[in-house]
Parts: structure tokens; C-alpha cells; sequence
């Protein structure tokens, strides 16, 4: 043991700028792991300790429709029965704010409008702008609290006033923070904190308008949890949903380890470049090590000793190269702005006790894994050749697609590294499938790496067979540099598998990432309709559609003004039978119209579709609906079958009349999953929501939003251009994260290249010395160099960038769903960035070969 | 003792078979030295293999103190050769990555020997290279690797040294001073020394000389030795 020990440190001492490399490898890897999961843990602790402020009590009930006189009785009824300490009514609805006639700017601007009352609130602490201590007071008498992006959008400060919903508020103070309102959480407008009361009276809270209501609840922690399922199973169905700070702390918990778990797969794919990069380097360190492994069997050494004193020194290597790993986190922890932490909802974030203990396992089980194979190799070694040299392996002369072939190959296939690579896939599985806590997405990710690998290997033996016409050619650079390629024991497969690997990731993340962005971008540009407007009351439908037609732009068509109701569907009854099956997820509310005719958008799969022109009478018993594919699919749903529905407590039976398609991608006519046919709904309570092309001109768009506020007070403008927009920003935030990634992939495929090139260095020093002894100049050496890394280089980026468009069509179609647009361009640049990458670093880390004088080197052999 | 009995080496070479050594018996007695001459391809590194169990013969067998070695496993080997068997080789063999000191260490360590460190100062020391313990073999002239892979061969006290072609690779002076140590070795501790030689000077100072051609025994001389 002692030997055993002794013989790694001695050896790691020695050997360590050769094994620089394998250190630098697993570093990375681990470096990624350790900072991807500490931030995230951090995020989460920080969060799940913030579960009561996001809650806002440690109860919340809420719903999204005005509560019935029994149902409100019903609820107060319990509540009084528990024991509540303090409670918090508060109403948000989104609508539309303009600043007082003649002050500010002539626009409108989407708001989330909050009205609570005094207690608010239970949890947090709301914070102004310039340490204005926050009081209920400030809101009273018509006070309003903005956000300062409301202020400069609408030119306008402290003291000035704003009109929403026909009401005017003044502006008392500037909202820094608002307890349990994440940043970077995605919403329609700015928050403007008003008086519960005020809101009430404001007339904004009609019949169908888009609203929460929520009563926030204090009481002992003991009693949260038995309240919480009482008042579940006691409204279930009225729409009333319970939050408690435990669930919610379950719920961040849920999605931050889902997150974490992706995340750190990533780490795990840079470790695996990595550990193919300890691969080739353990496999020329053996090589290199031959004749000291023969030494130490003659003085004595059992092959397991040497083995173990070999192993050993990989795991000294593997938990210094993680010790490396857990610093480079530490450093690039350190090194995030403090405005990203506060986006994130985090002040303070470090590295934590977990990450790093998984890092550094799984940095230590990636080195001995990939590491273990090649070791092997020294049980082959015998003391002999210290006195006989090394006696040459017979190379196979059949040809290997033979049946002889083949089977000489697999004769000399060794028995325990086979079993040493089984083991080794199996291990990579475990790894991965811990990293990202599930089994299938660790076999995924193993075999997506695998199946890479070996086109990879597939395509190095075809390179090989493809460029031996060359090695006729005339320039002597070229025909050497394809021999090299063939040359038994080279780096052909290694540096193929490294680059390449590393190519695929990184071409990939950039042709999905342009398709991201360009979906945005389509969806911007074309001239279609960039602005909804939603609560138009039935009144108004006429009224608005004048307005409408007076103000659009020049370019557009007629505005299109569509009636919608909210409805759940409760039950579905087969053709023929008697009852209704119960469906699931029964408490999605589904946003319905009916219509007479089909949009452009639209085609008909089964069934027909209603004539124009032709409604049901009113109270008609039985209605006709026409369903989206994805519903006849998710509730085995059929033309004839007759589905219920709970539309604002009418519960409706409908008799499924056609199938329809509808072009999602082709939205701005509309989409919806459910059309009925035109009668039964006429005087039902709903609202209408307008399409429209605004006016493109920034002055004329805001002047018109203001006026259709002025107008229609209730009406809320919702502006699809403005809402890209920030999406594009957390789009490109996204972006730069992804881009990150991708560079460190990159980096360690470049790394990996520099040591694979490295590491063939000593067996073309001989080379090289040999060349130049018969006469060639250093010209003709770096030539033959460059020639033979461009042409690894040019398969790699090859094989890679196919791979990455095979890789983002598939996450394309199947993952975001959405178009998939090829790239030519960017997987192009990639591949000829990779060449040129690799014929340079190949030609530049082979620098001290061509300078070298021939006598030392050969001397030294 | 060392006997060998009925040995033969053959290797493949191409499509035929080619014999190294034909089939001949050697019993070499304890306690002298033996160098076995011959020119180059004549087998005479081939016969030292065997004897060291580096290699295994085509037919026969040897027995070194009534140990069968030929019919012992790789690491029963490798563990018979750390305790009884020490070797030089004409080109040093020095684990490049360790210093002077630690290359004479690792037999002891691998024998899992109690105190190698002042094992080894002593044995360095009879060789007289104390002053230069801490350096590397790059650091160390060629008698000097030399002197040390005798310390290192002698680390566990093996009752057989072998030494292949010793001071082929030395100058005369130097090489002198090699084949001074060797004896020295033999006379103050009784090791029986069996060296492979080109070299009559050295040859000459052997107790035995076997001389070898194209895989025979061609001639052997004076006492403790018999060979047909």
C-alpha cells in the first residue's frame, strides 16, 4: 500500500505538466458543475425562505371571478372559524392608465392595478424610492404607488395625477419592491398600488372582467395546513384555488431542483469532453510509461501493484484537477455582477456544501472511468522487453469487413477491457442519471453521446479510406500528412471524437439559438396585427369598431372584433352511451367563441363545419361545437360525442361536430380550441377582444391608446410589440447564458485538441528528426502538419455541424415547437472555424517539433 | 543453485519459427560469477531472461534453489524475483521520474520492507553515491546510473544478480570501476553474480565463462560449472 501510494505521488510529481492536461480536463467539467449548482441552490434557499412574502400570508385564496353571494357567505363563514390573526383583501386587475389631460406625454400604457386594504402587508415589506417608509395612509384619497418605469413612460412625476378607469389617483411615491413580486416574473403592465376601496368604487370590476381576487391570511402555522384542505374540498368547484407558504416553498423547491438537475447535465456533457480528453491522455501516458512499468515488474512488482499505483495517481489527479474545478466556481461565482443576483431574487450567493461534494464525485468517477480502459493496457507489459525490446504486434492482415477479419479482430479484442468498457457505460449512465435525477434522461444523454461518437468513429475510417488516393499526389506535405492520418497508434479517432463532439455542442446551441430569435423577430416584422384590445363589453362592440376604423393604420385591414366566454369542460359522453366519464385536469378554463364561418387559419379534418348564416335558436337543447385536433386527441374525443361544458356556471351539453386544424404559427387570426356554433351564446354575459393593426409611428400608436382609454375607460390595450420586446430581452439574456455554455464546451474542445496534439509530439519529434535528416526543410514539415490537421479539422466541422442541424431540428419540432429553420450559414462558418482552429492550434502545438535539432532527438531514442 | 534443465527458446518470425536457444541443460553453483560470452545473436540475453523468468523457454525447466520458476504465474514471479533475484541492465533502466535515492527504495517498498529509507542510504553508500542521492538519473553520469541500478539491484538482499551487458554502454574507465563493484559484491556477500559479456577483460575475471553460439554452448570453463 505504502508502494502503492508512494510510487502515484512520486509519479504525479514527475509527470505533472504532462498531465496538465488531464487536470485542466476535469476542472472545467467540475469548475461547471460545482457554479451551475451552487447559484441555483443559493437562488432556491434565498427564495423558499422568501415562500411567505411571494404567498403574501400563509394562506392565500384566490380566484378569478367575482364571488356569488353564497359562496362569499360560505367562505367568510369558514374563515371566521379559524384562527385567523390578520387578513389582507386585496383585488389586481390589468387595465389601461393615461396621465391627467395636459400633463405628460399623449399615450396610454397597460397597468396591473392592485387595491388592497390597510393590513397589506402580512409578510415583506413594500419599499419606496428614497427611503419613503410605506402607510396605508399614502393610499388614501385616491393615492396611488407606481413604478418608475410607469413614470418615464408616461412623462410624469411625484404629485402629478393618473387616470385608470376614468378615476383619477395621485402619484405619492415611487414602488422599489414589492414583497412576493419576483423580478424578471413576466406580466401585462406595471404595478400601480391603490386603495382596495377606491377600486371598488372605480367601476372597473364588471361582470367577465379579468380580475383576481385575493384574501391573504395570517394564522399559527399548526392550523395552515388543515384550513387549506378544508376550504379545497369545500370549493372545489367554484373556481377558488388555496395557496399556502408550504406548498409554494414545495413548488419553487420542485422547479429550482428540475432546473438545477438540467442544468448541471451540461457540466456533465463539458466533463465528458473532458473525460474523452483523460482518455487519450492516460492512453499515451501508458505508452510513454511502458518501460517503467517494465521496470518495476522486474524489481518485483505484481501487475495489480502497478496498476494500483497507476489508478491511484488518476484519482490524485481527478480530486486535484475538482479541487481546481471547486476554485474555478468559487472565482466565477464571484465574478457575477450583484445586479444579476438581484434579478434572480438573491442578495447573497456562494458556493454550496452539495454542489461542491458532487462535483467532486463526479469529477473523480469521470477520470477513473475514462481512465481505466486505457490503464489496462499495463497488464500487457512484459519485463522482457527491458532487454529485448518491444516485440511488434502482428497487425491483422485480413481485411476487416471479412468474416475472417472480424474474427481475428475480435480475438484480440482483451476480455477485461471489454468488460472494463461495459462497465465504464454503465457507470456514465449512474453519473448521468444522478446529475439530472432521472434515469431516462441519463440513458438519453449517454446515448445521444454514444451515437455521436460513433458516427464520429464511422466517419474517421471513411476519412481514411477517402483521402488514400492523396497519398499519390504530387506535393510531398499532402501525401505525408495523409499517411499520417493512417498511422497505426495516431490521434486520428481521439481528435475527431474531442473536436468534433465539441463542434456538435457548440454549432448546435448557435443554430437553435437563431431560430429562437428569428421566430421572435417573424412574428415582429410582418404586417399584421400588433395590438389586442380585451374587456370591450357587448355595448361597445359597435362603438369601438367605429373608432377602430377611423384610427387604424393606413396599411391594415378591417379591425376584427371576436366575442369570447370562459368555459370548463366537465364531462364527455361517447356516441351511443348513456353517461358522462369524468375528464381530466378538469380545472383548465378554456376561452371559447362561436362563430359561422372558418378563418384562413383553419381547415376542417372531420366532420362539417356549421353553413354561415344559419344560428340555433337561443334556447336551443342541444348546441354544436367544433374542436381542435389536440383536444380530440387529449379527451379521445370524436365527431358525434357530446362534451360538457361549465361556461360561468351553465353547464352545457354539446354535441362535437367537426375536427379542426388550426396554423398556430399563423396567430393573428386567432386560435381557439373550442368554436360553437352561433345562437345559444348571443345574450350570455362575455366580453369582446379586438385584433388590430396600431398605428406604427410611436406618437400617433400612443396617442392612439390614449384616446381609446379616454374613450372606452374599461377597455385594456394590450401591445403585442412592446411585449416582444421583452421578450426579446429575456430572449438574449437567455442567449448570452446559453453562449457561455457553449464557449466553455468549446474551450474544452479546444484544450482537449491542444493536449490530443501534444500528446502525439514525441512520436513526431523522431518523425520529424528523421525528415529533416534526409533533407526536408521546416516549410515542408509545417505544411505536412497543417495539411493533415486541416483535414481532421474539416471532418470534424463537418460531421458536427450535420449533427448539430439534425440536433436543433429535432429540438425544434419537438421540444419548442416551433418552425425549424436550417442555418446553412452558421453551421458553414462553424465547420470552417473549426477547421481553421484546428489546423492552427495543430501546426502551433507542434511548434518545438519543427524547431528541434535532429541529432539531440535522435541521440535521445 | 541454479539448474536448467532441457531449455529451448523459439520465436515466430514471419511465417517460420526461429530458435534462439537450442535445448541444453546448465547448473550454475551458488556463490560464484558466471559470464556468459558470446557474438551478438548468439542468445546469450536470452538465456539471462529466462534464468530472471522475464521470459519463459519453449520446452524445459528452471530450477533456481529447487523453485520451479517456469511453472510459476506472472506475479508469483515478479514477487520470487523481488526477493530473490536483482538485475542490471546494460542500458540502466532507471525510473526516470524518481531521484537516485527512491530508485534504490522501490524494491524495498514494493517487498513492503520495514525502513527503506536508511536501507537504501546504506546501499548507496557501499556503491558511493551518497552525495548524490537526491538526483535524478538525467542528472547523473553514466557510471553513476549504473552504480546506482547495482544499489537498487541489491536492495533486498536477492541471493542471484544478474547483469546484462553491464558495462556495454560505458567507457573503459568507468566500466571498469562497474565490473570492480560487481566483485566486490560477490566476494562480501556471497551473491552469485551471472553477468552477460562482450567484454574478455570482464569475461576474464568470472570464476566460470560460458561461451554461446547460435543458441548452443559452444564452450565452458573452470570450475562450479557444468554444461553439455
Amino acid at each position: 500500500m505504502r508502494f502503492v501510494l508512494l510510487m502515484a505521488a512520486r509519479e504525479v510529481r514527475a509527470s505533472w505538466r504532462r498531465l496538465l492536461f488531464f487536470f485542466v480536463c476535469v476542472a472545467v467539467g467540475v469548475g461547471a458543475i460545482v457554479a451551475l449548482r451552487s447559484i441555483i441552490q443559493s437562488v432556491r434557499t434565498g427564495l423558499s425562505r422568501e415562500a411567505r412574502a411571494i404567498v403574501g400570508g400563509d394562506v392565500a385564496i384566490s380566484t378569478n371571478r367575482p364571488m356569488s353571494d353564497s359562496v362569499r357567505a360560505a367562505l367568510e363563514q369558514a374563515i371566521a372559524a379559524a384562527p385567523v390573526t390578520a387578513r389582507v383583501d386585496s383585488i389586481s386587475t390589468p387595465t389601461m392608465a393615461r396621465p391627467e389631460a395636459g400633463h405628460g406625454v399623449a399615450a396610454a400604457k397597460m397597468v396591473e392595478l392592485r387595491g388592497v386594504n390597510a393590513a397589506f402587508p402580512l409578510y415583506g415589506t413594500l419599499s419606496l424610492q428614497n427611503g419613503q417608509p410605506y402607510s396605508h395612509d399614502l393610499l388614501a384619497n385616491n393615492g396611488a404607488l407606481v413604478r418608475p418605469e410607469l413614470l418615464a413612460q408616461l412623462g410624469i412625476s411625484v404629485g402629478d395625477r393618473i387616470v385608470i378607469g376614468g378615476r383619477a389617483y395621485s402619484i405619492r411615491g415611487i414602488i422599489a419592491e414589492e414583497p412576493g413580486r419576483r423580478a424578471g416574473s413576466f406580466s401585462l403592465g406595471s404595478r400601480v398600488l391603490v386603495d382596495l376601496g377606491d377600486l371598488r368604487a372605480s367601476g372597473l370590476l364588471t361582470y367577465g372582467s379579468r380580475a383576481d381576487y385575493e384574501i391573504l391570511l395570517k394564522m399559527p402555522p399548526s392550523a395552515v395546513d388543515g384550513f387549506a384542505k378544508t376550504i379545497r374540498a369545500q370549493f372545489r368547484d367554484r373556481f377558488i384555488g388555496v395557496r399556502t407558504y408550504r406548498s409554494t416553498e414545495d413548488a419553487i423547491g420542485n422547479d429550482m431542483a428540475r432546473a438545477e438537475n438540467h442544468l448541471s447535465l451540461v457540466g456533465f456533457v463539458i466533463l465528458v469532453l473532458g473525460g474523452i480528453g483523460v482518455w487519450s491522455v492516460t492512453r499515451v501516458f501508458v505508452r510513454q510509461k511502458v518501460k517503467s512499468v517494465a521496470i518495476l515488474k522486474c524489481l518485483g512488482a505484481t501487475t495489480g501493484q502497478v496498476l494500483a499505483a497507476y489508478v491511484a495517481q488518476v484519482v490524485l489527479l481527478g480530486l486535484s484537477g475538482s479541487a481546481l474545478g471547486v476554485l474555478l466556481a468559487r472565482i466565477g461565482i464571484a465574478s457575477i455582477p450583484p445586479s444579476v443576483g438581484a434579478a434572480l431574487g438573491v442578495s447573497t450567493y456562494g458556493l454550496t456544501g452539495s454542489a461542491v461534494v458532487q462535483g467532486v464525485s463526479v469529477g473523480v468517477l469521470v477520470s477513473l472511468l475514462f481512465s481505466v480502459v486505457p490503464l489496462l493496457e499495463v497488464r500487457r507489459v512484459k519485463p522482457l522487453l527491458l532487454i529485448r525490446g518491444a516485440s511488434p504486434s502482428a497487425a491483422p492482415a485480413r481485411a476487416w469487413w471479412t468474416v475472417g477479419g472480424i474474427r481475428d479482430r475480435l480475438a484480440r479484442v482483451d476480455r477485461l477491457q471489454a468488460a472494463a468498457a461495459v462497465v465504464m457505460a454503465a457507470g456514465l449512465v449512474a453519473i448521468a442519471s444522478w446529475q439530472a435525477a432521472s434515469l431516462r434522461v441519463g440513458v438519453v444523454v449517454v446515448v445521444g453521446f454514444a451515437a455521436v461518437a460513433l458516427v464520429l468513429q464511422l466517419a474517421s475510417a471513411g476519412l481514411i479510406h477517402a483521402v488514400r488516393p492523396i497519398a499519390r499526389a504530387k506535393s510531398f506535405a499532402l501525401r505525408h500528412a495523409v499517411l499520417s492520418l493512417g498511422r497505426p497508434g495516431n490521434q486520428t479517432r481521439v481528435i475527431l471524437l474531442a473536436v468534433g463532439l465539441g463542434s456538435f455542442f457548440v454549432i448546435g446551441v448557435r443554430v437553435l439559438q437563431s431560430n429562437l430569435l428569428q421566430q421572435f423577430s417573424v412574428q415582429l416584422s410582418e404586417s399584421g396585427a400588433d395590438m389586442f384590445l380585451i374587456e370591450i363589453l357587448p355595448d361597445q362592440v359597435d362603438r369601438v369598431r367605429a373608432f377602430l376604423e377611423a384610427r387604424k393604420a393606413a396599411d391594415a385591414g378591417p379591425p376584427r372584433l371576436i366575442p369570447v366566454l370562459r368555459a370548463r369542460v366537465t364531462g364527455v359522453r361517447p356516441a351511443g352511451a348513456s353517461t358522462f366519464r369524468d375528464v381530466r385536469n378538469q380545472g383548465r378554463e378554456y376561452t371559447i367563441t362561436y362563430r359561422d364561418h372558418l378563418e384562413p387559419n383553419e381547415t376542417v379534418m372531420s366532420g362539417t363545419f356549421w353553413s354561415p348564416h344559419s344560428p340555433l335558436p337561443e334556447n336551443a337543447p342541444v348546441i354544436e361545437v367544433s374542436i381542435e385536433e389536440n383536444i380530440h386527441d387529449n379527451f379521445r374525443v370524436n365527431v358525434g360525442d357530446v362534451m360538457q361544458f361549465d361556461v360561468l356556471g351553465r353547464i352545457l351539453p354539446a354535441t362535437v361536430t367537426s375536427i379542426r386544424k388550426v396554423e398556430w404559427e399563423d396567430a393573428r387570426n386567432g386560435g381557439f380550441m373550442f368554436v360553437f356554433r352561433p345562437g345559444p351564446f348571443a345574450h350570455a354575459p362575455q366580453t369582446w377582444i379586438g385584433i388590430l393593426r396600431a398605428p406604427q409611428d410611436p406618437t400617433a400608436r400612443g396617442r392612439f391608446q390614449r384616446d381609446l382609454v379616454t374613450e372606452f375607460p374599461n377597455i385594456s390595450a394590450i401591445d403585442v410589440r412592446e411585449i416582444l420586446t421583452t421578450v426579446q430581452k429575456a430572449v438574449r439574456t437567455i442567449t448570452i447564458a446559453i453562449s457561455v455554455v457553449g464557449g466553455v464546451a468549446l474551450g474544452s474542445g479546444v484544450l482537449i485538441l491542444i493536449g490530443a496534439v501534444a500528446m502525439t509530439k514525441f512520436q513526431r519529434v523522431y518523425e520529424a528528426a528523421i525528415l529533416r535528416t534526409l533533407g526536408a526543410s521546416t516549410r515542408t514539415l509545417g505544411a505536412m502538419l497543417g495539411f493533415e490537421y486541416a483535414t481532421l479539422g474539416l471532418l470534424a466541422g463537418v460531421v458536427g455541424g450535420a449533427g448539430a442541424m439534425a440536433f436543433s431540428w429535432a429540438v425544434c419540432r419537438h421540444v419548442l415547437d416551433i418552425p425549424w429553420r436550417p442555418q446553412p450559414f452558421v453551421a458553414l462558418a462553424g465547420a470552417a472555424l473549426t477547421t481553421l482552429l484546428v489546423g492552427v492550434v495543430g501546426v502551433a502545438a507542434s511548434y518545438d517539433v519543427l524547431r528541434r535539432k535532429p541529432l539531440g532527438t535522435l541521440r535521445a531514442e | 543453485m541454479i539448474e536448467l534443465q532441457n531449455i529451448s527458446r523459439t520465436v515466430p518470425s514471419g511465417d517460420t519459427m526461429l530458435t534462439i536457444l537450442h535445448p541444453l541443460d546448465l547448473r550454475i553453483d551458488a556463490g560464484g560469477v558466471v559470464a556468459i560470452t558470446g557474438p551478438s545473436g548468439s542468445g546469450k540475453s536470452t538465456l539471462l531472461g529466462l534464468i530472471a523468468g522475464l521470459d519463459a523457454p519453449s520446452s524445459g525447466r528452471i530450477l533456481i534453489d529447487g523453485s520451479d520458476i517456469t511453472a510459476m504465474s506472472e506475479d508469483a514471479l515478479a514477487r520470487f524475483r523481488g526477493s530473490r533475484i536483482g538485475f542490471v541492465f546494460q542500458f540502466f533502466h532507471l525510473l526516470p521520474s524518481l531521484t537516485a535515492i527512491e530508485n534504490v527504495r522501490v524494491p524495498l517498498e514494493i517487498a513492503g520492507a520495514p525502513d527503506p529509507g536508511t536501507r537504501a542510504d546504506a546501499l548507496l553508500a557501499e556503491v558511493g553515491l551518497s552525495a548524490r542521492r537526491h538526483h535524478y538519473p538525467s542528472q547523473l553520469s553514466g557510471g553513476e546510473q549504473q552504480r546506482v541500478a547495482i544499489a537498487r539491484a541489491l536492495a533486498n538482499d536477492p541471493p542471484l544478480l544478474l547483469a546484462d551487458e553491464p558495462t556495454g554502454n560505458l567507457d573503459s574507465a568507468t566500466g571498469h570501476q562497474v565490473i570492480q563493484l560487481l566483485i566486490d559484491v560477490n566476494r562480501r556477500r556471497r551473491t552469485t553474480v551471472v553477468l552477460v559479456t562482450h567484454d574478455a577483460e570482464l569475461a576474464a575475471l568470472a570464476d566460470t565463462t560460458i561461451a554461446l553460439r547460435d543458441g548452443r554452448i559452444v564452450a565452458a570453463g573452470a570450475r562450479g560449472a557444468a554444461a553439455s
